[in-house]
């Protein structure tokens, strides 16, 4: 047919269907995860796509595209009634809120708000249609007053009804009447994929077939080097390795695969390129045009952590593990396409009945042509028993007899209404409410801490700087109620040092900055010593390939028999160590691993002249200007200008653990999911740098030698410190550096007793003295799928002077960026905060929220079956789509809420910032975090509702005080309220 | 003197060691199925006592073996049934291939359930894990020291329900449930094989005790001469040795039943479960070596399986996978030796291949940590393809062998598609001629009746529809 035409329409053709796909991947690939490889995990909004959205909005559009709960469960937020997490006045103020609540459901009738607040504060469970027509058969659901309803209506319907006949009677009138005015029953939804007809109509389901192979060729495509062979050609394109592949018929294949090999010699011969073969896939299905864009993404979507990784390949190939491979998001559909097309002739062919239809076309056709009237016109006949149901019980919760409801358009309105309320506009408002019970309670708490602020100590003995983290918190408030001469601040945990780094160890540099920044300089470190340097790596180098000719040994025939029959009984001896006594166990093989081996001395380089290293393209190091700038920005940012103690730390952080495939996601988000100790030791290494100084002093901040920065390192997992350079400290600094050192030890020991509480493994009053074991057991523990808890439970994010949070504990939920107010009088430095912090921030919250509210569709579901696969991701047993998202085991304890940013800044210059910032813009004008104003002068509150800000009014001012933070914890495992902690505010006196 | 009453003592320890851990699993089921809720550490503790008494006591047992105190070598518990002729005893059996064998699974058992304590904890399946780790355990302890083939079968149909449920342990998917069907499948279509040796034996010789055999002091089936059937029996129980350890063309379910937590593949697919085939030919070696065709058979299988686990193996490119192909590879090394004769060697490999493959499983979620560090330590990528077009193995990486390898040598769909497939279409065309001679029939008869009959059937169809 097509030859009839003239070429150039053809030709035309062929140009408008390659743009209608490349336009349909665009828009299916912003839809996809886009998670990296798990080792440069870096957290981020799950629904980043859909950020141009209001939250509410975009968390629906999401759950009907991808089929996932946008909020906690009806049953969940029950319990929160119940345990008084969610209280009346929350819903009260929802209510108030929601528009159209006054409208009376008939005149003289009940309130809407009425009957939203029945649903709301009553949830019950609708039973499916079936089970409900049992129940009026049975006459069970007139027996008696449902359970939902509260108290006193039940008693106001036996007054009424005092026999149990009468109320029968009653309540088989009201059902009768609501039956009367039913809706009809939607019909159910129906895929637009052929698979989708195929299954409905022969019961056959392609996707299992087409799948497991599908997901066996990615997996061999992508792999970074767990496969011992990769797949041949892979140079060439996922598509044209594998036509090579199956170029010639197998012999021993699944039969649906026997009309592969045809089509894809054909392809490779008339050079069909990726968006060639999707246009002849889709038109030998015969899907209109139309729907492409539709089809491409819902063919993609059940295997959308593969495709997106697909994705990840093709745009982000530095994040990569080993190796580059050329993986296009085309190529992944053409092939799936392929499979799809090959299939579904397969399945026709074999299917009784459907071979008369010909094309898959004309099953779709069949499907919704001759099929779906007839469908839709039985739907018609069917009442929607589950609406009725559900107006019943809320009719007995108002107290609406059937007498009131004897005009029909009463009852009517009645069920409409109660429809109209549906399970997610339930859930929504529930939601809201959730969360303000806790915004309230954090905002009175901080009001009450107001009056109690106290400056900071004026001469410090120490001053500490730690990541914005939410789990340096405890560390820090800690660190103070120990020694309240100390002084601690938060910032960005990359210090504003966005590098690439290489370790002494490291095979290769990898970016330690915000993954929204692009890293301009490298940095290194380089040994001090090279002998002594050349004779460890050396031992390591020998280790390293006897470790490694074990290992592969072992998965070898011969050797592996060799394997077992030398030193595979033996192996009972570790295998007794990680069971039974994981933590010593740990010990010694550390202690094995390091015997003679000795680290040379090292130093970062940091200090550059601007050279462009030719094979990485970066500048090797800092200037001394940009140092300078780097050290100013922090410093001036933080308010830190004056009064230095003799040891200012930096604190860095990162996390190791054993038996965790998501490590990665507990390190620092601020370093783009890296370790941030480096960076701590660059910045230290540059805040004392003799030239960085004098230019520092002409910039107002005058650093002179009565002042040395450090840098650090906290392992948030087994909460050990370990500290950088100290061989440089001048001796007159040792003494401070050693108390520092002894302090932070001690605060370290308080910290993991703190976050113990939270582990069930731990017993519930938990000696101080065997907090550290309890936390280095979980790091090192081959058995232990909770390492930490992580940014679980995260909830604030408080920019602002530590005045106002010193002494205050808020339960290791809160980020807290030092920002000092007074000296950026016109905003400037306060927006680039924001632009930086609030997105990694809201990354951080909004992951935790999408995989807590639903793990297996947001998440990656439990952890206890994942399987590494190619190095970058996890499948579920033995294949599945690649998860991604959080573990359950990570977000357990999480309380699912938007991040609360409370800034000290005034309204009008977080309005600002608000209008030049897009970035921050989409995040507040969309709702994706809640933003307060607290005015530095005034400490007036005003909360950003509804597009601008409004006053906040306390609640109650009582806060609970409390002598110390141990106090406050102790025996408890359960989300605490904020309290002071009067033992450091009076010290601090 | 002494040993006279430590022997009366060890008599009845066997017992005791295999009803510790039945006990054990009895004890755990019982409260949920009055409703009532236990925490994780009754029911830890439950398992300790079965499990870890369990395992003591075999260790016990070993112990006295070793210092040549005289032990019984059968203990008859009494009789279980009898039909006829044939007496079925509930009989145990004591020596040093089940002690060593079955003293180190306990040992790996309790190990196992000393770590998952840890690696469960929370989790909603804690205690339906343990139940089926304590059964798997009664199982195991069964196999090693059952009297007779017909005991040892209870332990086998043991080991293989619990490992079936404990493939399927997260239901709420579908693939670990349809995973597990399959090992099911492949299972109980093997263990006709064991049944219909039991048979052929009770059939042949009236018995298929155990007895001492007078070189080695294992406990083996006899061979005797003259019955036919004996051959018969030794092809079915090399038919069911084949399915339990995933011997080609069976391979294909041992990579699907990575399915369940971490520490259940390891012990299972890993270490015992998959031991258990090379364990059974062991106890019946002599009458598989009394055909000299059937023992090559059983070289050749056993070799066939390593060199498709090897070279399959090589390719897999998730984890779990890779080192279930590497069990194969070397149960398949057993089961040759076995064939050939190296009775001491296929054991002392059986030990020493499960000490080692149970801690890689148990590492697996560990790799990129562990990767992480090795590739620091040597200076460069670990990666056997150094670039993406060609690599050190040439004659895999051609895409035909490549494909062949990828595609698991095209045994699933051998299986599945051209055997099962054949099956069940052939029950399907029986299933419509059924109908449609059925159809016919009733039309037929429907014609002859009485008009108010249909009339009624039609009430009863609105009824239904209304």
């Amino acid at each position: 047919m097509s030859a009839a035409l003239p070429l150039s329409h053809a030709e035309q053709q062929q140009d408008d269907s390659r743009a209608l796909l490349e336009d349909a991947l665009e828009h299916a690939a912003h839809l996809l995860p886009s998670q990296p490889p798990l080792h440069a995990f870096v957290h981020h909004n799950t629904l980043h796509a859909f950020e141009d959205d209001d939250f509410d909005r975009a968390l629906l559009k999401a759950a009907s595209l991808y089929g996932t709960e946008p909020y906690q469960s009806e049953q969940a937020f029950a319990a929160h009634l119940a345990q008084g997490r969610i209280d009346s006045r929350d819903i009260e103020a929802v209510l108030a809120h929601a528009a159209g609540g006054a409208r009376a459901l008939w005149p003289d009738g009940p309130a809407c708000a009425q009957l939203w607040r029945f649903r709301l504060c009553h949830a019950f469970e609708t039973p499916a249609a079936e089970t409900v027509a049992w129940m009026v058969s049975e006459g069970e659901l007139f027996a008696d007053v449902h359970d939902a309803v509260g108290v006193s209506a039940r008693a106001a319907w036996l007054t009424r009804y005092p026999s149990r006949r009468r109320l029968t009677g009653a309540l088989r009138a009201l059902w009768q009447q609501l039956l009367a005015a039913a809706p009809a029953s939607s019909p159910p939804r129906r895929g637009v994929r052929v698979r989708d007809a195929l299954l409905a109509r022969a019961d056959v389901d392609i996707d299992e077939w087409i799948h497991p192979m599908m997901i066996r060729l990615a997996g061999a495509y992508l792999d970074q080097g767990i496969a011992q062979v990769g797949m041949p050609h892979r140079g060439a394109g996922f598509l044209a390795a594998v036509r090579t592949l199956h170029a010639r018929p197998g012999r021993l294949c699944e039969r649906w695969q026997g009309g592969l090999a045809d089509i894809a010699r054909d392809h490779a011969m008339r050079d069909l390129d990726a968006l060639d073969t999707v246009a002849w896939a889709l038109e030998t299905l015969g899907i209109p045009r139309a729907d492409w864009a539709g089809y491409v993404l819902h063919t993609l979507l059940p295997l959308k952590g593969w495709a997106g990784m697909f994705h990840q390949y093709a745009t982000n190939p530095e994040r990569l593990p080993v190796r580059n491979v050329p993986a296009t998001l085309a190529d992944f559909l053409a092939v799936l396409l392929t499979l799809e097309t090959v299939a579904i002739g397969y399945a026709l062919g074999q299917a009784d009945g459907l071979a008369a239809h010909g094309t898959a076309a004309a099953v779709v056709l069949g499907m919704t042509g001759a099929d779906a009237p007839a469908a839709a016109a039985t739907a018609q006949a069917r009442p929607d028993l589950g609406a009725v149901f559900e107006a019943f019980v809320v009719a007995q919760g108002l107290v609406l007899t059937a007498e009131a409801l004897r005009d029909t358009g009463r009852a009517r309105a009645l069920v409409d209404a109660v429809y109209a309320f549906d399970n997610l506009t339930r859930r929504r408002l529930l939601h809201a409410a959730y969360e303000r019970h806790y915004r309230v309670h954090v905002l009175d708490s901080l009001i009450a801490h107001q009056p109690h602020c106290r400056d900071e100590p004026a001469r410090p003995a120490l001053q500490a700087v730690f990541c914005m983290d939410e789990r340096e918190e405890s560390l820090r408030r800690h660190l103070e109620e120990l020694h309240p001469a100390v002084q601690t601040f938060g910032y960005a945990g990359f210090f504003g040092v966005a590098m690439s780094y290489r370790g002494l160890d490291d095979v290769r540099a990898r970016p330690l900055c915000p993954v929204v920044v692009t890293p301009r300089h490298l940095v290194e470190e380089l040994p001090l010593d090279d002998a002594a340097h050349a004779r460890y790596q050396q031992a390591r180098r020998r280790r390293g390939r006897a470790s490694n000719f074990v290992r592969t040994a072992r998965d070898d025939a011969l050797r592996g028999s060799g394997w077992a029959l030398l030193v595979g009984t033996l192996k009972i001896v570790p295998l007794i160590g990680c069971s039974l006594f994981p933590r010593a166990f740990a010990r010694v093989m550390h202690w094995l691993h390091d015997l003679g081996l000795e680290r040379p001395h090292t130093r970062l380089r940091v200090e550059g002249s601007g050279k462009i290293d030719p094979a990485s393209g970066l500048a090797l190091g800092f200037t001394v200007a940009e140092m300078t700038d780097i050290v100013h920005g922090m410093l001036a940012t933080m308010g830190l200008t004056q009064d230095f103690a003799p040891v200012v730390l930096i604190v860095g952080h990162g996390s190791s653990s054993l038996n965790n495939p998501h490590e990665a996601a507990h390190d620092c988000g601020a370093t783009g999911g890296g370790r941030g100790g480096p960076n701590a030791r660059a910045f230290a290494a540059m805040a004392n740098h003799p030239e960085v100084r004098a230019r520092l002093a002409t910039r107002g901040i005058v650093l002179d030698d009565a002042t040395w920065f450090v840098g650090a390192y906290h392992n948030t997992c087994d909460d050990a410190m370990s500290y950088y350079d100290t061989d440089l400290v001048p001796a007159t600094h040792a003494r401070a550096l050693n108390d520092a050192r002894e302090q932070l030890a001690l605060a370290c020991t308080r910290d993991a007793h703190e976050r113990c509480r939270r582990f069930e493994s731990a017993p519930a009053v938990l000696e101080i003295d065997d907090a550290m074991h309890h936390a280095e057991e979980h790091a090192t523990d081959l058995g232990q799928p909770r390492p930490e808890y992580g940014h679980a439970t995260n909830a604030v994010c408080v920019i602002g002077r530590r005045r106002s949070t010193r002494g205050l504990f808020m339960d290791r939920r809160a980020f807290l960026i030092s920002y000092d107010p007074t000296t950026d009088p016109d905003g400037e430095r306060l927006g680039a905060l924001l632009a930086a912090a609030a997105p990694v921030g809201a990354g951080i919250s909004l992951e935790y929220y999408f995989s807590y509210v639903d793990p297996r569709g947001y998440g990656c579901g439990t952890k206890l079956p994942h399987n590494i696969t190619g190095l970058i991701g996890v499948v579920d047993g033995h294949a599945s789509d690649l998860r991604t998202g959080l573990p359950w085991q990570m977000v357990e304890i999480h309380e699912p809420m938007r991040l609360l940013v409370v800034v000290e800044a005034t309204p009008a210059t977080l309005e600002h910032i608000v209008a030049t910032r897009p970035g921050v813009a989409t995040l507040v004008l969309n709702r994706w975090i809640q933003l307060v104003s607290v005015d530095p002068a005034s400490g007036a509150v005003m909360v950003f509702e509804d597009g601008h800000f409004e006053p906040y009014q306390p609640h109650s001012r009582d806060l609970a005080i409390v002598e110390s933070s141990m106090d406050h914890y102790a025996g408890h495992r359960q989300h605490l309220p904020c309290a002071r902690v009067r033992q450091e505010v009076d010290h601090a006196v | 003197m002494l040993s006279e009453p430590l022997s009366h003592v060890a008599a009845w320890l066997v017992p005791l060691l295999v009803a510790l851990p039945v006990a054990a699993f009895v004890a755990i089921l019982l409260p949920p199925l009055f409703g009532r809720a236990k925490s994780e550490a009754w029911t830890y503790g439950l398992v300790r006592i079965g499990v870890v008494g369990a395992t003591l006591l075999a260790l016990c047992l070993a112990v006295a073996l070793l210092t040549g105190i005289e032990v019984p070598r059968t203990v008859d518990a009494g009789r279980w049934f009898a039909v006829g002729h044939d007496v079925f005893e509930v009989r145990f059996g004591l020596d040093g291939l089940g002690l060593a064998y079955g003293s180190f699974s306990l040992l790996l058992v309790a190990l196992a359930a000393a770590f998952s304590r840890r690696y469960l904890h929370r989790e909603q399946g804690f205690h339906r894990f343990y139940a089926l780790l304590v059964l798997f355990a009664a199982g195991l302890a069964l196999v090693c020291f059952a009297g007779s083939l017909d005991m040892l079968l209870i332990g086998w149909e043991l080991v293989g329900i619990s490992s079936t449920l404990l493939i399927a342990f997260f239901n709420q998917r579908p693939n670990p449930v349809r995973n597990a069907l399959r090992a099911f499948v492949t299972y109980r279509a093997c263990d006709v094989g064991l049944v219909l040796a039991i048979v052929c034996l009770h059939v042949g010789w009236g018995d298929a005790d155990f007895v001492r055999d007078p070189d080695g002091g294992w406990l083996v089936l006899p061979y005797r001469e003259g019955a036919a059937l004996g051959v018969l029996a030794a092809g079915a129980l090399v038919f069911a040795a084949m399915g339990k350890s995933a011997q080609v063309p069976f391979s294909g379910w041992l990579p699907r039943a990575m399915e369940g937590p971490t520490p259940s593949s390891a012990i299972f697919y890993g270490a015992l479960s998959v031991h258990l085939g090379p364990f059974l030919l062991l106890r019946c070696c002599e009458l598989v070596q009394s055909e000299p065709w059937l023992a090559a058979t059983l070289v050749v299988i056993g070799l066939a399986t390593a060199g498709h686990g090897a070279l399959v193996g090589r390719v897999q490119t998730d984890i779990k996978s890779m080192l279930a192909y590497g069990s194969v590879t070397q149960v398949g090394l057993i089961m040759a030796e076995v064939g050939l004769g190296l009775h001491l060697l296929a054991l002392l490999h059986i030990i020493g291949h499960a000490g080692y493959r149970t801690l890689q499983i148990l590492r697996a979620p560990s790799l990129l940590h562990d990767r992480h560090h090795l590739e620091q330590m040597l200076g460069h990528h670990v990666s056997h393809a150094a670039d993406l077009d060609s690599d050190g193995h040439r004659w895999l990486a051609a895409p035909a062998m490549y494909r062949h390898a990828l595609e698991r040598g095209g045994l699933d769909a051998l299986l599945a598609d051209r055997f099962v497939g054949a099956l069940l279409g052939a029950l399907r065309r029986f299933d419509r001629c059924e109908q449609r001679c059925a159809s016919a029939f009733a039309r037929a008869v429907l014609r002859r009746l009485p008009r108010r009959r249909a009339r009624a059937g039609d009430a009863v169809e609105k009824a239904h529809v209304s």
